[in-house]
């Protein structure tokens, strides 16, 4: 049927003029992360990487990452060396800040390949709605926010995981599917949240017969394990030979963090704390103890460290096993029916269940979340319905990571352009689903999505006005408890739609 | 494209725009005849073609536009950090300093080293509009005297942000308009026209100038669009009006006053003579006026009578006037007019700068280019300016000459373009930035009838582009390369045009010996301009010639323009019917085989 306009490289290209033109807006101290980073892996012996801690930023992503860096930082040396000095710290020449911002759009070329992937795996009338959730990945909000202004090198390690979900469509590519998203894993582990779908998906699909679940094909059982045992090999080979893997590990998993992150990711905590703080209203009225220590701190919700006034405390092992309960129960699902459709589902619930139960979840890991959904929300009229009012939350939580004044038009306007291109768009596309719609659903997230304006006027321009300065996590608050709800009704609407169709 | 849908509560307008639109066989050839979008910004609306509601295009494109817009002024402006003087950035916050703190009898008088006010009262109180809200913020950001040269980055906001929000409320509503109203006068579908507007909206050098490089010249822009607009709407004192309001923001909108004149003029005299729409026209131009210097009299008379004097730092009680010193032998400077009288001189002089050369910079008109290789400065100023006026006068009296005579609305765009191409090269005092005015029309075009074909497009992009490129120096001193570089090759590329494609020029068979030639003349035009940024980039001019490679840039741009200009009036000639049959006949031969 020939080519579909706009294509991802016209987009792609437009996309790119824009960011180019947000060289100099905000960066966070992300920026400065990174250039510490390139400095280090360029500078330092290997050994040396995941010791090193003259910055406060140290190393905290796996080796393939690391390597990354230092790839990059061949070319940093000659566009300016001093950024390449590990004690040179908060250095932003505008040599440094051209190259390593040129370097996220570059690197984010390997989504656009990924995306065109996906696209022409699809087939007939389904591909020009890929290559509509395709356009609407490239051109996410949430990669412009974190990646182009923020900073951070998301763009390219989606690319590699909708590279490996792409290759997931096809039994012959199975295989490198599953090394794809090994080799993923060791650049950035945030991505272990969605490997138990990888497993069950791998185990039933490649490693068993698809006749029967007790035949084990085991020429692809060696061929997967061989493969996994190597990449991992290549990326913590040198540092295991030193003895090094309980320093690395101890940096990349830091449990000495708080439950919530300093914003408060839109999850199930955040409606908890929320909570809590109502409580603490209503405790002497209902009978309640409250816990006085945990009223001292105003800025509750805003450090890391939190404490329940009123509700018990959460341990990490209480977010381990809730985390982990509510991504089996929809692997059960995709063990008995291996389907491309159901492990994107997966993907996408194990995404949901780490997001919302997860321990110092970052609001930017709602992309593991947004990003699996698009590729099949577009699927039938109720898979959008969930979707809808996640793209809503899911966007403006990412909101509070930008609070310069001068990026707030870049956020908000370029968010509700691709909201209303995307919304309308999905709507026309998504054809009508064999199932009856559920009761009311549409509506809520018809009324979710009204509810946002009020709210981001409200957060962005009418708290100031009201109270200047004081009540700062008000607006934070209200934020994360807005979409902490989007994010669970379309949860709890996702659930319903996977386990019907 | 719309799947049946489930719910019941879609609305379905959907079904009532796509019969309206799907049958529409006045589309442009783009969409009627070709299975492929001819240039990327046409593959964007690709999917848009038929059922999308024109509300939801439009606001996506306003959306698109704004934001390009924002992520420019991310940049820096004229005059960062360039102290002594700054830039074009300092005298608009000076003048808002000075409309907000200042009585305003002493608004033209006050320290005119720095930055004196000397632009028409239009800016003036825009800059005493935005300096009230500005002060609601930070008063600090506009303290007399204390707050020159300020470059706070909160203030850079709040300055970028008054730009945009001027923009959004009187350029663009007027091109919207505008485009809407052409297109349909020539038969275009509205999906074209939305593909037009895009193009409109994106065009670089008002981008680059505005909102990267700092000024309000949207605003004036927008007047004269509203203007244009109301003319195709047959609404002649509105247009009227809004003329004059563009003549009081910035004097640079004379260039277009002529063909305003020759347009009205001729619409009260053909099809048939109409006395009333004349004196209706003259009437409501002459209120216009007056209501616009009316807070100027106002405020002097008020002024005076409470002892404020225009120059409060001199002691002298009698002041000679700037210009028209005859006057005085004829007014009583005791009288109680005299303060008006000397306010409004002052005004013009402000606004007039007749004692400065005939040219200030390097621009790449006809005198500078002419320049290079005569030097025409040694000669007497009065002989240069007669000389100037000569030229102006015969470059642009045979456009006007055609709309008076055959006030046609389709022929609006043309003749303003022209006359304003006429005005650039060969009139006196001209700046680089004034450009943007033959540019505006001549974009216009665009939405006209085979607008987004190839020969326009090819045309309005090549003087889009020239104009961009002769703009470089400007921006350059200020460290923009990189918006610079960025808007004008997303533009190029959104039009298809060189140095991204060539597809403007050869495409789909049908390459006529027109087409070749001006493919042959732009083709050695973007490849000049491609070397030139080459040398600029990569060798230092010869010490004994350090201006060499602006000087170059004025040549080549001024050759440029001069072909805009020609193309333009033989476009006029051409629609308007104004030659013989048998002569056009010939020519459309040559022109389409």
């Amino acid at each position: 049927m020939g080519e579909i306009y706009p294509s991802l490289t016209q987009c792609a290209l437009v996309a790119g003029a824009l960011k180019i033109l947000l060289f100099p807006a905000y960066k966070s101290t992300d920026f400065e992360v990174h250039r510490n980073w390139l400095a280090i892996t360029n500078s330092l012996p290997l050994w040396e990487w995941y010791y090193e801690k003259t910055s406060e930023w140290t190393l905290d992503y796996p080796p393939f990452f690391a390597y990354f860096e230092w790839i990059m930082s061949q070319v940093a040396k000659l566009v300016d060396p001093a950024m390449l000095r590990v004690y040179n710290l908060e250095y932003d020449s505008w040599q440094t800040v051209y190259f390593q911002r040129f370097t996220v759009i570059i690197t984010e070329l390997l989504l656009v390949y990924a995306l065109q992937m996906f696209v022409d795996s699809s087939h007939g009338a389904s591909k020009r709605v890929a290559q509509v959730a395709a356009i609407s990945i490239l051109l996410s909000p949430g990669l412009l926010i974190i990646d182009h202004i923020h900073f951070q090198y998301n763009g390219c390690m989606y690319g590699i995981l909708i590279a490996s979900l792409a290759l997931a469509r096809k039994r012959s590519t199975l295989l490198w599917s599953g090394l794809l998203f090994a080799a993923l894993l060791c650049m950035k582990h945030i991505y272990l949240y969605l490997a138990p779908a990888y497993f069950v998906f791998l185990l039933r699909a490649y490693c068993l017969s698809p006749k029967s679940t007790f035949q084990i094909q085991f020429l692809n059982c060696l061929k997967l394990g061989g493969g996994i045992a190597a990449i991992f090999g290549t990326a913590f080979g040198p540092f295991a030979l030193k003895g090094q893997i309980p320093q690395i590990m101890s940096r990349l998993f830091p449990f000495s963090r708080g439950l919530c992150h300093a914003y408060w990711a839109p999850n199930i905590w955040a409606i908890y704390s929320f909570l809590d703080r109502v409580l603490i209203v209503l405790a002497p009225r209902i009978g309640l103890s409250v816990n006085s220590g945990a009223l001292q701190s105003v800025t509750r919700g805003l450090v890391g460290d939190t404490a329940f006034a009123v509700l018990p405390d959460i341990t990490p092992r209480t977010c381990f096993a809730l985390t982990l309960i509510f991504q089996i129960i929809p692997l059960v699902k995709l063990f008995v029916q291996p389907t491309w459709d159901t492990f994107i589902g997966a993907v996408t619930l194990c995404g949901y269940a780490s997001f919302l139960f997860g321990w110092h979840v970052h609001e930017k890991a709602i992309l593991l979340v947004i990003i699996p959904f698009s590729l099949i929300a577009l699927k039938d009229r109720r898979y959008l319905g969930a979707f809808r009012p996640l793209a809503v939350a899911g966007h403006v939580s990412l909101f509070p990571l930008l609070f310069t004044p001068a990026e707030f038009p870049i956020k908000t306007i370029y968010t509700i352009f691709w909201l209303v291109l995307f919304l309308i768009t999905f709507d026309r596309l998504a054809p009508a689903s064999n199932h009856p719609r559920f009761f009311l659903f549409d509506r809520f997230s018809t009324l979710y999505i009204a509810v946002s304006i009020p709210l981001i006027l409200y957060c962005s321009l009418l708290h100031g006005i009201v109270f200047g300065k004081n009540y700062e996590f008000l607006p934070l608050m209200f934020t994360s408890s807005y979409s902490a709800i989007g994010v669970v009704g379309s949860w709890v609407g996702f659930l319903v739609v996977y386990f019907t169709s | 494209m719309a799947g049946p849908s489930s719910s019941s509560h879609k609305p379905r307008r959907k079904l009532k725009q796509a019969s309206n639109e799907s049958y529409d066989n006045t589309s442009s050839p783009i969409d009627r005849f070709t299975r492929v979008p001819s240039f990327p910004l046409a593959a964007f609306f690709w999917p848009a073609r038929g059922s999308v509601s024109q509300w939801e295009l439009l606001s996506l494109i306003l959306m698109a536009a704004g934001l390009f817009r924002w992520a420019a002024g991310l940049w820096g402006y004229s005059g960062f950090e360039k102290p002594p003087m700054f830039g074009d950035y300092e005298a608009q916050r000076h003048w808002i300093e000075i409309t907000t703190r200042l009585p305003i009898s002493q608004w033209y008088f006050h320290d005119l080293q720095w930055w004196g006010l000397d632009y028409p009262p239009l800016t003036a109180y825009h800059s005493w509009l935005c300096g009230k809200i500005g002060s609601l913020i930070d008063p600090s950001w506009f303290a007399l005297y204390k707050s020159r040269g300020l470059h706070d980055p909160t203030l850079k906001i709040f300055m970028r942000a008054t730009v945009v929000v001027s923009e959004y409320l009187i350029y663009i509503p007027a091109v919207v308009v505008f485009v809407r109203r052409f297109s349909r006068l020539n038969g275009v579908s509205s999906w074209s026209a939305s593909v037009a507007l895009a193009a409109i909206l994106m065009q670089p050098a008002t981008i680059l100038i505005d909102h990267v490089h700092f000024q309000y010249n949207t605003v004036m822009l927008g007047f004269a669009v509203a203007s244009m607009s109301s003319m195709l709407a047959e609404r002649y004192l509105w247009s009227a009006v809004f003329f004059v309001a563009a003549l009081g923001f910035k004097q640079m909108a004379l260039y277009y006053a002529f063909p305003v004149f020759a347009y009205l003029l001729g619409s009260c005299v053909s099809p048939r003579i109409n006395v009333a729409r004349f004196i209706g026209i003259a009437t409501i131009t002459v209120i216009s006026f007056a209501v616009l210097v009316l807070p100027f009299i106002i405020g002097t008379l008020q002024n005076v009578k409470n002892g404020i004097s225009p120059r409060p730092d001199s002691q002298e009680s009698h002041h000679p006037l700037p210009i028209f010193e005859g006057l005085t032998q004829y007014l009583d400077t005791k009288a109680s007019y005299y303060p008006i009288v000397e306010q409004l001189v002052q005004m013009v002089h402000r606004i007039f700068p007749f004692a400065r050369g005939l040219f200030e910079d390097k621009v790449a008109n006809f005198w500078c280019a002419l320049n290079v290789i005569i030097k025409i400065q040694k000669y007497p100023a009065d002989l240069l300016q007669r000389g100037a006026l000569l030229a102006t006068l015969a470059s642009t009296i045979p456009p006007n000459l055609i709309l008076l005579i055959r006030p046609r609305k389709p022929l609006l765009p043309l003749a303003f373009a022209a006359t304003s191409w006429g005005f650039f090269l060969f009139s006196y005092q001209v700046h680089e930035k004034s450009v943007l005015l033959p540019l505006m029309p001549m974009t216009l075009l665009l939405a006209g009838s085979q607008g987004l074909g190839k020969e326009t497009r090819a045309w309005v992009g090549f003087a889009n582009i020239l104009g961009c490129w002769t703009m470089f120096p400007l921006l350059q001193r200020v460290d923009l390369r990189v918006p610079y570089t960025v808007l004008t090759l997303l533009w190029a590329y959104f039009l298809g045009l060189p140095p991204t494609s060539l597809s403007a020029y050869f495409q789909e068979g049908s390459s006529s010996f027109s087409q070749w030639t001006t493919a042959f003349i732009h083709g050695s035009f973007y490849l000049a301009m491609g070397l030139w940024h080459v040398l600029e980039l990569f060798l230092r001019p010869p010490p004994d010639k350090p201006d060499l490679w602006v000087v170059a840039n004025v040549g080549v741009g001024a050759a440029g323009f001069s072909l805009c200009y020609l193309w333009c009036l033989g476009r006029l000639v051409l629609q308007s019917d104004i030659l013989p049959r048998s002569w056009v006949g010939k020519k459309a031969k040559a022109k389409t085989h």
